[in-house]
């Protein structure tokens, strides 16, 4: 028993040295085989044992000249993942071996990544790179992002595996976070790059990029020109109705969107590069609470209105934001942040004052006869900005609905054109004459066509920017004789308002005496002051009618004492006759 | 001389009244028309001034108005027999323009059923029961123009309303100067005046 046990336990040693030999003659046929070699590479990680002695602890770090340090970690795991798990670390860093370390003092972190990232283009060629869109402006770009500030370091996986894992908004902000720009001409630029910070803080945070860039998909990306960082304003702005079509509806009636009364000032719907989109007041990325337009340097009106803003921080309201008052308006407060339209013939603004100013027809009530009418008829702005030039504004009104009459329905009523109306209105080019306007009336009202169409007046400053200049209640215009005389210089500043559906509004000069005249009287007008606008016709009517009363009494008295002769004669004819003169 | 009693209390405190808020108005009309003639008070004050004697007279003509419908005097102020009146009023108007100037006698005779002489009622008729009313109303709108603004257009615009309540103004300031001239043609210069205050008018023996 113990001999054949013996044996055996030999023969199974010899049987195990046996297979040792062929596995390693095995081995080294394989390794030494040309073709073989390269697919049975042992991967880094078996090779980098050296490597990863040290930079396997978490403590390892680099120390920059400027001091600043940098974790050099590897983790064994992570890398095993990426596209690179087959190659050694001397591959990437080059020259280094245990012998050789890289130990130079590299200036610092900045520098340390762009030379790192240079080691890429050794094996990623400038043919490989320009084969992709998105690589290949890069190339020739001098502060284009780094290799490694979208692949990562040691952790380089292929986009598609690395962008997998990705949802939403982190899938597009992988390219779109780095300072990423595109050409829109010679010389000028769109940046492409987003801040995830702002983004996240946006109003907009639970959003996919693709809800609003809806041609872009994880698999579609298309490449889109524009010739200006305005048209692509324009165009993004666009996108905004799909969700907010009210508001564009509202930006679609105001004067931002087809301001047309000067010439030049045609705003969006003209392509005026000044006119306000969407993203002059929201930005793009940065769509923020309606609060963080509460601030004077906040607003995004100032960028084209910073005129009227100095005007406004001297105003009551301006001094009381300064002082941190919160509830003091703004422009939006007053004006609407997409609905701004004139303000002129307009109740909005009057019903933005009256929104905050509560009681404020009441505390009218106490000095101002005709209260509701005086506040309907005049602009707070004609009393409350006190050093305001103020005018009066005539506008057509259909008496039926009590709406002003568009120009456009002017035009239909009178079948002509625009052109040809500004020269009916001023035919002797001396502004409007209270004829001109009357015959302007008739027309509109002509049999047949079944209008009723007055004139209203009202009072309004002439310069818009002077509406903002509001000041103290104190200083307000409590004295009536400043319009209700005819010496007024508000009621020399006469214009007829015509305004377009689309907000905008023309203006034609009228004569002063478009308010005095006989023909005022005679084309419905509906505005009277009393003293201010007086028809002088009647007052020289007047004169004559009250002298005829006073002259009777002086003639009759006159004629009187040169007949009492005849009447002392007659009595002493006959003392019977009695006589009361 | 006899006494006849003319001018019941009503009346008589009616038209002083009136009388008080014609100045009023007239002084205050004048100051919010034409602010270019010496102020007496501000323009918000002479509002005040105006709209208060505006309400008064109103009230004032009302009172009048209910005194002589409910006595059923007001057939006084209404020509009904127009042949006697157109009559009456050329020989008044003869009077006026030619016979008081020789001494003539006064064609009428007051009486409480025949107060006035058909020129005055005439005159009266035009003022109390068609000038004064309008008056009243165009004011009354003028004070409120956006309560009344429905009424307002009726009547053809705020302008309209305005040149009527003027006119009218003009119309009675001068019927004032016409009227206050004429009550000095009684017996005495202060005849009629003083009768305004007591009620009664002294008469000769035969009504004269």
């Amino acid at each position: 028993m113990y001999g054949n046990s013996h044996t055996k336990r030999y023969g199974k040693n010899i049987y195990h040295a046996l297979l040792f030999l062929i596995f390693i003659c095995l081995s080294a046929a394989l390794l030494l085989s040309p073709g073989v070699s390269e697919a049975a590479r042992v991967p880094l990680l078996e090779n980098a044992g050296a490597c990863l002695v040290c930079h396997y602890s978490k403590d390892m770090k680099l120390v920059f000249t400027d001091k600043d340090k940098m974790p050099v970690t590897v983790s064994e795991r992570d890398f095993a993942q990426t596209v690179h798990s087959k190659l050694n670390c001397a591959d990437c860093h080059q020259g280094a071996s245990p012998e050789k370390h890289p130990g130079k003092a590299v200036a610092s972190r900045a520098a340390f990544r762009k030379e790192a990232s240079g080691v890429c283009r050794t094996c990623h060629s400038d043919a490989q790179l320009r084969a992709k869109p998105n690589h290949a402006y890069m190339i020739d770009k001098a502060d284009a992002p780094l290799c490694t500030e979208c692949h990562g370091g040691h952790k380089v996986l292929s986009i598609r595996q690395w962008k997998a894992g990705l949802q939403g908004t982190a899938y597009c902000l992988v390219c779109h976070r780095q300072n990423i720009s595109k050409s829109l001409g010679p010389d000028e630029r769109l940046s492409l790059s987003i801040d995830p910070a702002d983004q996240a803080s946006s109003v907009h945070n639970k959003h996919a990029c693709s809800d609003c860039h809806t041609e872009y998909t994880r698999e579609i990306h298309p490449l889109k020109t524009f010739s200006s960082p305005r048209e692509h304003s324009i165009a993004v702005s666009g996108v905004c109705a799909k969700c907010h079509e009210e508001k564009q509806a509202a930006l679609r009636g105001s004067m931002h969107y087809n301001l047309s009364f000067r010439a030049g000032e045609a705003l969006i719907s003209r392509g005026n590069p000044k006119a306000p989109v969407c993203t002059d007041c929201h930005g793009f990325h940065t769509v923020g609470p309606k609060k963080t337009y509460e601030t004077l340097s906040g607003t995004p009106c100032r960028k084209c209105h910073e005129g009227i803003f100095a005007i406004y921080a001297k105003s009551v309201h301006g001094m009381a934001k300064a002082r941190g008052e919160h509830q003091a308006p703004l422009c939006a407060s007053c004006h609407f942040a997409h609905e701004v339209n004139f303000t002129a013939m307009s109740d909005k603004i009057k019903g933005a004052c009256l929104g905050c100013h509560k009681g404020v027809e009441e505390l009218h009530k106490k000095w101002l006869p005709n209260t509701e009418l005086h506040l309907s008829a005049i602009a707070c702005a004609s009393c409350h900005a006190p050093s305001s030039e103020k005018g009066i504004y005539l506008q057509f009104v259909d008496q039926r609905t009590g709406k002003s009459l568009p120009q456009e329905q002017i035009l239909q009523l009178l079948g002509t054109t625009s052109p040809e109306l500004s020269e009916r209105l001023d035919t002797h080019g001396q502004g409007l004459s209270s004829y001109e306007l009357s015959y302007i009336l008739k027309q509109l009202n002509k049999k047949g066509v079944g209008s009723q169409v007055a004139y209203l007046g009202k009072m309004d400053v002439v310069k818009y920017s002077e509406a903002h200049q509001l000041s103290l209640k104190k200083n307000a215009i409590r004295e009536c004789e400043t319009c209700h005389s005819s010496d007024s210089k508000f009621l020399k500043k006469v214009t007829l308002a015509v305004l377009r559906t689309d907000g905008s509004m023309d203006r034609y000069p009228a004569r002063p005496d478009v308010l005095t005249s006989i023909f005022s009287t005679l084309s419905s007008g509906q505005f009277y002051m009393v003293g201010g606008t007086r028809m002088t016709l009647l007052d020289w009517a007047g004169i004559i009618v009250v002298c005829g009363g006073l002259l009777f009494p002086v003639l009759h008295i006159t004629a009187r004492v040169l007949t009492a002769p005849l009447r002392r004669a007659g009595r002493s004819e006959d003392p019977a006759k009695g006589d009361k003169s | 001389m006899k006494k006849i009693f003319l001018q019941p209390l009503t009346v008589r405190i009616w038209h002083w009244i009136n009388a008080l808020c014609f100045f009023a108005l007239i002084v205050t009309g004048l100051q919010l028309r034409y602010q270019e003639l010496p102020n007496i008070t501000s323009f918000r004050t002479a509002v005040d001034i105006h709209n208060l004697f505006g309400l008064i007279m109103t009230l004032d003509f009302f009172l009048w108005l209910a005194f002589y419908i409910f006595t059923g005097k007001i057939r006084l102020y209404i020509p009904l027999d127009l042949k006697k009146f157109f009559t009456g009023a050329f020989a008044q108007a003869l009077y006026y323009g030619y016979g008081i100037f020789l001494g003539k006698k006064n064609p009428h005779h007051a009486t409480p059923d025949d107060k006035f002489n058909p020129l005055q009622q005439s005159a009266y008729f035009m003022v109390m029961l068609l000038l004064m009313p309008l008056q009243i109303i165009t004011g009354l709108f003028l004070w409120d123009i956006k309560r009344f603004a429905y009424w307002i257009g009726l009547l053809g615009g705020l302008k309209v309303v305005d040149i009527t309540h003027v006119a009218v103004f003009f119309f009675l300031t001068a019927f004032l100067f016409v009227h206050v001239y004429l009550t000095t043609l009684g017996r005495t210069p202060w005849e009629h005046i003083k009768a305004m205050f007591t009620g009664y008018e002294e008469m000769e023996e035969n009504g004269k």
